[in-house]
Order: structure tokens, then C-alpha cells, then sequence
């Protein structure tokens, strides 16, 4: 299928100093993306440039063939939904919901069977007269949503639009948008540093670092092969233990030169294969090694478990998650959250053990600091 | 207890201000206020002063009425038009530009810019050469606009900085996403200024044009230099009651009938203000 979207070797500088920095990328028509990066990295920079708020310095962006970086913003047929709402607080939420049409020249008879259609779509009928101030986060949240649907456009921006939320309603809305969006058959295109709502809302997860595209694929695929120790640390990978690798065949053999006696045979197969260490095609001899809290767990020191990469370790500080207790161990490879069900008193002696098949295994970046270890005998 | 026996030393504290404002503000003024009914030579308290000043001033009132509506309105939709291009505007060199140039009258006294204008806009002015030199006038048609015309040229020219300055910078705290919701929704850069810029900045506005208002309504050198003769503006007659005829009482009058015109477009502004505080509660 053709691309919707079509971006290709995108730039955009503020000044000297240049935000995005080339970027590929095709969008195909009914998918949801999510442009996921920490505080910087060009996500809301690449969303306001496609809705024409921000100018290219080069490269192209084409929606359905045509070029668009030409075109000003109310003629791209993009609508958006801003973090911040940008509701309009002289209008009512009818009105607010209507602009779009009214700019459309529509009837005033049509654009109110419009908006009473969007507010029941979003539960909020019976609120066409109010003004917005008197709503709710998550009822502007929705008059936001409803005012970009009520134009029909086939190309939706969300520029973290959940993050004024609280936690309870932010899970919700997730879900809703997502099946607005599938309902209508929309192409949506999200803004956003939370990884968890990436993953739940989108399609396709394009992680951004430094104003390029560090890794794109779809949720599954950027969690579990993470194609940089960036990708991996950003998805949560965030623990790093310094090991040796050799390639031993179909697989690959880890020491930990800190801990002799800690070695590990990892098996790897297709790059798909959940079930087989993520390890990147040139990492061999000195590499870093990431791996989840959660994926990790601990036995009672001195204990052994097949198939995974052991070593001992002392608790330092325990922290109560609800599902579970976060553990911080000391090591001699240095210190690592490990998430675990039942609770270990500080001073604990345990035995930390990771599965090979959560291990992701990159050639080791000299500049990088590494975590200092902690005796704990 | 502790608030309550603290409000005798902020009373005293205070004091020596409630004293100035009381002695050089309130005093004079309710002192002018009340003498404007005062028949000093019936040494009774009457409404003669008001009979005459209407008499003698009556189509100076009216005059200087339309003169500072139309003055007040033309600088307001300049500085609407300024503010709009300022946060509007896409060429950022204009931009630029702009913002440099229209705040210059600000720091010109109104007596300055009166005697600027004047030179400027005699018969054998500095407009009219300029426009004979470009053909587009011919000598025999040039007039001089040294009348109401000049006075509201001078009072926009003016006003028009503060205005535009209060209202560009209102315009300017604007959360910048919702000028981008209507302009990602469709909407032209003019009917986003018109539709959503101005009336989330009205409040502004309404105070820029009353400012403006009174400033234009209490300026006595402008209509004294600009305008040779009969009809003028009321400050020149209230100047001509107390200089020539050390009437003070119909000068009161005079200052009487100024304060109500500037109360009325204040009690517009309060009523305006107390409606968006009942709203945002």
C-alpha cells in the first residue's frame, strides 16, 4: 500500500542549531504511530513541521503524493490535538467543536448534527452550551479530540495529548483514542516520552534520539530487539553489566571479567525469536550487556538456575512497587535494579539471575561511564 | 489576634500615602467637583454653571465627543492591526521592523507631537509638498487639515504606540497553540485575528482604549495648537474660562462634564470586568 505520509531526508534548524538532522520515514494510510524521545530529541519538532507550524530547512514531506511543505498549515488537511488543548475559552464547547466546520462554509444545521454526533461519540452530550472553563481535564481532553474529528481529516497529530491527565484517566483516554481511531480509519501520528502509552496506542513505535530516528518497528520488535544500547536504556533496559563475548557458533559465550565464575551460552536464532538473546551483528569481545528489572530475579545467595547468567549480590534497598519489591543489589560488576515478588531484607545476600533470552548484547561503547561496583561481601 | 494587631501599624504605615493622595488628589478634585454647582454670585448652590457652559460650549462638547470616538476607534483598530501582524506575521524581517519603528511616538510629548503636526499638516505642510511633488496633488486643491481632521491624525499618532503596546503583549501571552488550533483547523491569519486573537485579548483592548480615551479627552496642548478658532475642544475652553475670565465656575462645569464622559466608558470597563471574573468563577 501506498505511503500516506512520505518524509524523506527531513532538517530542521532553529537558528545554528539543527533539530532534526535527515529523517526517513513512510506512513502507511490507518496506521498509528507514536514518535517516541526524551525531552529534545525532535519528536514535537517533526509533528509541528508536518502540520506546517514549523519550516523544513531541507529535505521533503509529501501527504498522498503531493508536496505539503509548501502549503500552509490550514491547507495540509491535518488536524491536531495540542498538549495543552488549546481550547478557545469565549467560545462554548459546541461552538468550539463547530469551528472547523464553519470555516468549511457547512450549514448551521449540519455542523450542530455534527457536533452532537462527535459529542456522543465522546460521552459528552449535554454539554454543547457549556463554556470550557467549566470542564474537566479529561472532558477538554475530549472536546480537543472532538473539535480536530468534527473536519473528518484522514491525518491526525497528538501532540502529547495525555500528559496533563492524571493516571487514572490517561489509561482510559489511551484506549479511546485508539479505537476512535481505528473506528474511523484515520492515520494518527502521536507525540510522546512515555513508552508505555507508545506501546499501547501504536502501530508502529519510531524512537527518535537527537533529531534522528534511532529505531522503528512495531512494539514488539523495538522492546524486545532493541537496536541500540539508546533504544534499549529508553525501553527500559536500563541495567548494564560489562562482559566479554565470544561467538561460539550458532550462539555466543559471556564472561563477566569481574565475576570469573559468571559465564553464560547464549543460543541465537532469527532476529524475531523472542525466545533467544537480542544480540547485535557486531558485538563480539569487549560488549555491554542491558536487561529489564523486571526480567531479572533472585534466589537465596549460593543458589543456581540453569540457562541464565548468575552472579552474587547483597540488597541495599528495597522499595515496594505494588505488583512487587524493587531491589537494589550491590555486585561486584556494579550495582542493578531487580524487580522481585517477595520482599528481601537490606543486607540480604541473593544470587541475581537473568535469562538469556533477556539479555541484549551490544559491542561495548568505550566513552561510556561505567557503574562503579560495590563490594558486597 | 495576631492580624488584628497588626493593622494599626499598616494603618500608619500607609498613612503617609492615604495623606498625598488624599491632599493632592481627592481634595482638589472633590473640591472642583462641587464647585461646578456653585452660583458664587447668588452664593447659592445651583445648576447655572451647567446652563452656560451647555449655552457657550454645547457644540464644543459634541465636537470633542466625536473627536475622541473617532480617534479612540481608529487607534484601536491600528493597534489591532499592529498587535495582529507583530504575533501574526510570518516575514520575520517586517516583524522586526515593525516592532522597532511603532513604539517611537511613545517617547514624544504631546506638545512636541501638536507642533510636529502642525508643520506637517499646513496648507504648505510637509504632506502636502510631499504629495504635490509626486504629482498625485495639484496646488490649487492643496488644503490644510489643521482641524478636527489634524486633531485625530495627532491623537492616533500618539496613542497609537501605548495601544499597540499593551495589546501586542497581551497578544503575545496568548497560549501560542490556539492561534495554531484555528490555523490547523482552516482558518486564514486574518480570521484567527478576528475570530480567536482578539476576543481572548478584549479585556485588553477595552482597557487600551479607555486609557487612550481619557489620555486624548485631558490633552489641552493638541486642540490649542492644531485648531485655529471656533469649534475647538472643551480643555481649550475650560484654559479660556480661567485665563481670560477667571471663571472657574463653568471651567468645573466643563471639567464636570469631561469626568462624566470618562465615567461612562469606565462603567463600561467595570461592567466588563465584573461579568469575566463571574464567569471564571
Amino acid at each position: 500500500m501506498a505511503p500516506i505520509i512520505s518524509i524523506s531526508g527531513l532538517r530542521v534548524a532553529y537558528g545554528n542549531h539543527e533539530v532534526l538532522k535527515g529523517i526517513d520515514l513512510a506512513i502507511a494510510p490507518g496506521s498509528f504511530v507514536a514518535l517516541l524521545g526524551a525531552s529534545g530529541c525532535g519528536k514535537t519538532t517533526l509533528l509541528r513541521t508536518l502540520a506546517g507550524f514549523t519550516p523544513a530547512s531541507g529535505g521533503s514531506i509529501r501527504v498522498e503524493g503531493r508536496d505539503a511543505l509548501t502549503l500552509p498549515p490550514e491547507r495540509r488537511g491535518m488536524a491536531m490535538v495540542f498538549q495543552s488543548y488549546a481550547l478557545w475559552s469565549h467560545m462554548t464547547v459546541a461552538q468550539n467543536i463547530g469551528y472547523g466546520l464553519k470555516l468549511r462554509g457547512m450549514p448551521r444545521d449540519k455542523i450542530g448534527q455534527r457536533v452532537a454526533a462527535q459529542l456522543a461519540m465522546l460521552g459528552l452530550t449535554g454539554y454543547e452550551q457549556r463554556s470550557v472553563a467549566e470542564l474537566s481535564g479529561g472532558q477538554r481532553q475530549r472536546v480537543a479530540l472532538g473539535r480536530a474529528l468534527a473536519v473528518e481529516p484522514k491525518i491526525l497529530l497528538l501532540d502529547e495529548p495525555l500528559s496533563n491527565l492524571d493516571a487514572r484517566i490517561r489509561v482510559q483516554m489511551r484506549h479511546e483514542i485508539r479505537s476512535i481511531q481505528k473506528k474511523l480509519g484515520l492515520t494518527a501520528i502521536l507525540v510522546t516520552h512515555d513508552r508505555e502509552e507508545a506501546m499501547v496506542m501504536a502501530d508502529l513505535v519510531v524512537v527518535l534520539d537527537q533529531g534522528r530516528i534511532a529505531q522503528m518497528g512495531t512494539p514488539e520488535a523495538v522492546f524486545q530487539r532493541p537496536a541500540s544500547p539508546f533504544v534499549a536504556a529508553f525501553m527500559g533496559a536500563e541495567n548494564i553489566i560489562d562482559c566479554e563475548a565470544k561467538r561460539n557458533g550458532a550462539g555466543i559465550d559471556l564472561r563477566i571479567p569481574a565475576i570469573p565464575a559468571s559465564q553464560l551460552h547464549c543460543p541465537m536464532s532469527s532476529s524475531e525469536d523472542v525466545a533467544s538473546a537480542s544480540v547485535a551483528a557486531d558485538a563480539d569481545g569487549p560488549v555491554q550487556v542491558h536487561f529489564r528489572s523486571e526480567a531479572a530475579f533472585l534466589r537465596e545467595a549460593g543458589a543456581s538456575v540453569a540457562a541464565t547468567l548468575q552472579f552474587p549480590g547483597r540488597i541495599s534497598q528495597v522499595s515496594y512497587l505494588g505488583s512487587g519489591y524493587r531491589c537494589e543489589v550491590n555486585t561486584d560488576c556494579g550495582a542493578f535494579f531487580v524487580d522481585h515478588p517477595t520482599r528481601f531484607a537490606p543486607d540480604d545476600g541473593v544470587t541475581v539471575c537473568i535469562p538469556g533470552n533477556a539479555l541484549h548484547v551490544f559491542r561495548r561503547d568505550l566513552s561510556r561511564q561505567a557503574a562503579p561496583a560495590k563490594a558486597f561481601q | 489576634m495576631q492580624k488584628r494587631s497588626s493593622y494599626p501599624l499598616a494603618l500608619l504605615l500607609l498613612s503617609p500615602a492615604l495623606l498625598m493622595v488624599g491632599l493632592l488628589f481627592i481634595y482638589p478634585l472633590g473640591y472642583s467637583l462641587s464647585y461646578a454647582f456653585r452660583n458664587e454670585k447668588s452664593a447659592t448652590w445651583d445648576l447655572s454653571n451647567f446652563e452656560k457652559a451647555f449655552s457657550l460650549y454645547g457644540n464644543d462638547i459634541v465636537y470633542t465627543l466625536v473627536i475622541l470616538v473617532m480617534a479612540t476607534t481608529l487607534t484601536g483598530l491600528f493597534a489591532l492591526a499592529i498587535g495582529g501582524y507583530l504575533t501574526l506575521g510570518e516575514n520575520k524581517r517586517a516583524v522586526s521592523f515593525l516592532r522597532w519603528l511603532y513604539r517611537w511616538p511613545l517617547f514624544i510629548p504631546m506638545v512636541v507631537a501638536g507642533q510636529l503636526m502642525r508643520t506637517f499638516l499646513a496648507k504648505n505642510g510637509m504632506l502636502n509638498n510631499a504629495l504635490m511633488s509626486l504629482g498625485i496633488l495639484d496646488p490649487i486643491n492643496a488644503m490644510s487639515m489643521l482641524d478636527w481632521r489634524g486633531v485625530v491624525i495627532t491623537f492616533v499618532w500618539k496613542q497609537l504606540p501605548f495601544a499597540a503596546l499593551l495589546i501586542s503583549g497581551a497578544m503575545a501571552s496568548m497560549d501560542r497553540s490556539m492561534i495554531e488550533a484555528a490555523r490547523n483547523l482552516g482558518a486564514s491569519r486574518l480570521r484567527a485575528l478576528v475570530e480567536i486573537v482578539i476576543p481572548q485579548i478584549k479585556a485588553t483592548l477595552l482597557v487600551a482604549l479607555i486609557l487612550s480615551f481619557v489620555t486624548m479627552l485631558s490633552a489641552l496642548s493638541v486642540p490649542m495648537m492644531i485648531i485655529a478658532g471656533s469649534p475647538t475642544m472643551i480643555t481649550v475652553d475650560m484654559a479660556w474660562r480661567v485665563n481670560s475670565y477667571g471663571d472657574y465656575g463653568v471651567a468645573n462645569a466643563l471639567g464636570f462634564i469631561s469626568c462624566a464622559m470618562s465615567g461612562v466608558v469606565a462603567w463600561f470597563y467595570l461592567r466588563h470586568s465584573v461579568r469575566e471574573q463571574t464567569a471564571t468563577r
